[in-house]
């Protein structure tokens, strides 16, 4: 079943200036349970192509089409919304927030969705478990290590059982046993979940786990690989 | 879930949100301590009116109001003293007769109201026998008529007199006057002089004329005392027009915090009174009335009127408008005070919230990306400035009922400027006090302050694009 169908999409920077071409032309699909990474050069355009995924960003043209919903269709609080009920997000610099515990930040998306505090905390409890970091549960962010943080951001992306989760550069900055930590962690969830995962990464280890290489050069789709 | 993050948010920073809790903590203490003095002083010249000077109601008659001639006593005196005793919600009153007189002495003269009162139902309205100073609220067994003066008609009749006790030796050594001087005043010890000219003549004989230079106006200060006992003749036009005269002693002198009064009221026995003047013994100028409850002033004060109708009731506000008018003024003023503190802490509080927002740009993003909601957000920034104020604002009321409470049970003493506040009739020595419904006016004030400080930093929040704000290192 497709989750994501990018249909030739483009965006444009500085449009009145000088144009840059971030993503020229691209089409795209994602079906459920995927395990996909995004790979090229820095200005390839992997992050634009991701934010226009996420809803972060809107397409100069061309449309991104998730569970059957057009997002370019979406405005404000109806994007906020849709990216709510159906995105997870892993971002680079983990971006947890600082002043809650790691079960806290878990639940956290969960309790925006205004899930009944007790199965937010149980579903939060069982995804810290899941990324082996049962025992850190009431630990804060400042508390913990870069691979322990993302780890927390894994499990709140995948508390609210989102259609996919969207995962910018999730491991750049992380020590190779920390990487290898959390791609195992993401794989087994990805396999038990079935959730859909697709990373932007220039990370070798990541591109060997992933199981679609999408190749991006210059705003192009050059090379779609599945394993 | 908002709530507690909110609350948390405020704690990243321990350092700044202290510093701006702080502040609003001591502009809450000085604005509840400064309404707490101001209401003090209120409630004391609120008291003084109505136990002092008018009652809750006063009736007189209406031409009386116009001329305060003799003649113009209560026209239904009978009818309204059998009313008044039967009359639901009222506990006291008492009646009395005036009549403009010039008080003189051997040594002074001043013009002064003669007020005939009922020595027994007096006490029950109004606090005069408290405000004694020397001598006793009448005596029983007095062979000549006795009167209540103030101190400051006794300066005026220049009746004080002078003694060197053991008392006064006792106050100069403690004002560090030397002790051989002291020791000079031993022959002028327990001397009674009559007037302050025998007194400065005595010292003279005793003192060298440095230490009458440096020391005279003190020693004549604590020295000074009124001799109950002295004797004042009062002149006035009697009810047939005939000018008359009448002796009386001083049995006591009182003061109370208003000059004013003080200077133009002597008290007597109502019926020596009308044997001197020759008026009836049913003839009063004045009733004063104590209720049971002040809410009911209005509709009793309009029964009396309606009842009544040759007589005029008026309320203490009607009668004494300047201190109506202020307490009516004062709750307004109270809170204009607290909103001019809290209007300057609000930049405090704005400067604040914006450091705070710009220095979690990214993690606004991050939260507007993952899903949250502008209006979620817009909230959250909303609480963590609330917290923040409502915080500071806490401890300070917390800190001001406190220092209420302490002041307000010994008194501030303004001794330093006591005639110029006396002059307008306000107590120099004030008990602060404040109500609780003040309390609950500051905390919606500072709930609206929070909200009109917010809205600056949580529009800057507003504007954030999650995707722009995410790329910010």
């Amino acid at each position: 079943m497709k989750v994501i169908e990018i249909n030739e999409l483009h965006k444009i920077y500085n449009e009145s200036e000088v144009k840059v071409h971030a993503v020229n032309g691209i089409t795209l699909d994602f079906d459920e349970g995927e395990f996909a990474a995004i790979v090229g050069p820095s200005g390839s355009g992997k992050t634009t192509l991701l934010n226009m995924i996420g809803g972060l960003d809107s397409p100069t043209s061309g449309n991104v089409i998730v569970a059957g919903s057009e997002m370019s269709a979406l405005r404000g609080s109806e994007l906020t919304d849709f990216r709510l009920h159906n995105i997870g997000f892993v971002f680079q610099a983990y971006n947890l927030i600082p002043v809650l515990t790691a079960r806290e930040n878990t639940e956290f998306v969960m309790r925006l969705q205004n899930k009944p505090a007790k199965e937010c905390k149980s579903r939060a409890e069982e995804m810290l478990n899941a990324v082996g970091l049962g025992n850190r549960m009431e630990s804060r962010p400042s508390k913990m290590s870069g691979g322990q943080q993302q780890r927390v951001a894994v499990a709140r992306a995948l508390a609210s059982k989102p259609q996919f989760v969207l995962a910018d550069e999730p491991t750049a900055n992380l020590d190779s046993k920390s990487t290898e930590t959390l791609l195992e962690i993401m794989e087994k969830l990805n396999r038990e979940e079935n959730i859909t995962f697709i990373f932007s990464t220039h990370d070798a280890r990541v591109v060997k786990k992933a199981r679609r290489v999408i190749t991006i050069e210059d705003g192009k789709v050059v090379s779609d690989e599945r394993k | 879930m908002i709530i507690p993050i909110s609350w948390k948010n405020i704690w990243r920073n321990k350092q700044r949100s202290m510093v701006v809790i702080v502040a609003i903590t001591l502009g809450t203490v000085a604005g509840v301590f400064v309404a707490g003095l101001m209401n003090g002083w209120m409630n004391q010249r609120i008291r003084d009116v109505i136990y002092m000077e008018t009652g809750h109601i006063k009736i007189q008659n209406p031409d009386y109001l116009v001329n305060e001639e003799i003649l113009y006593s209560i026209k239904e005196y009978d009818n309204i003293q059998t009313y008044l005793d039967t009359m639901p919600g009222i506990k006291h009153w008492s009646a009395r007769s005036k009549v403009m007189a010039m008080a003189s002495t051997a040594y002074g003269s001043t013009g002064i109201t003669l007020k005939g009162i009922d020595i027994e139902k007096e006490k029950e309205v109004s606090g005069l026998y408290k405000m004694l100073i020397s001598g006793t609220y009448f005596e029983n067994d007095s062979r000549m008529p006795q009167v209540l003066i103030s101190r400051k008609t006794a300066d005026n009749l220049k009746i004080r007199n002078y003694k060197i006790t053991e008392t006064v030796l006792d106050s100069l050594i403690a004002l560090d006057i030397p002790n051989e001087t002291i020791t000079k005043l031993n022959t002028l010890q327990n001397e009674r002089y009559i007037t302050r000219k025998k007194f400065e003549k005595a010292i003279s004989g005793v003192w060298s004329v440095s230490e009458i230079k440096k020391y005279a106006p003190t020693l004549i200060n604590t020295a000074s005392y009124i001799h109950p006992g002295s004797k004042i003749t009062f002149s006035f036009t009697k009810a047939n027009g005939e000018i008359g005269y009448q002796s009386y002693r001083v049995c006591g002198v009182f003061k109370t915090s208003n000059s004013a009064f003080d200077q133009m009221s002597a008290f007597v026995n109502h019926s020596e009174l009308v044997a001197g003047t020759g008026i009836s013994n049913h003839s009063f100028h004045e009733i004063s009335i104590i209720l049971n409850n002040k809410d009911s002033i209005d509709d009793i004060c309009n029964s009396l009127n309606t009842i009544y109708p040759g007589s005029t009731a008026m309320t203490w506000k009607k009668l004494q408008p300047d201190v109506g008018m202020m307490a009516d003024f004062m709750g307004v003023y109270y809170y204009i005070i607290m909103g001019i503190i809290f209007l300057a802490l609000a930049f405090g509080i704005i400067n604040t919230m914006l450091m705070s927002i710009l220095e979690r740009v990214k993690e606004l993003g991050m939260l507007m990306a993952i899903g949250m909601k502008k209006i979620k957000v817009f909230i959250m920034i909303m609480l963590e400035t609330i917290f923040l104020t409502l915080t500071g604002s806490v401890i300070g009321m917390i800190l001001g009922a406190a220092i209420i409470k302490i002041t307000g049970k010994r008194g501030i003493n303004f001794s330093g400027v006591e005639e110029g506040f006396e002059s307008f009739g306000w107590s120099a020595r004030v008990y602060p006090n404040i109500e609780i419904y003040f309390f609950f006016g500051i905390i919606v004030m500072v709930i609206i302050i929070s909200i009109l400080s917010a809205i600056i930093p949580a529009q800057k929040a507003l504007k954030l694009k999650p995707i722009e704000a995410l790329r910010i290192e």
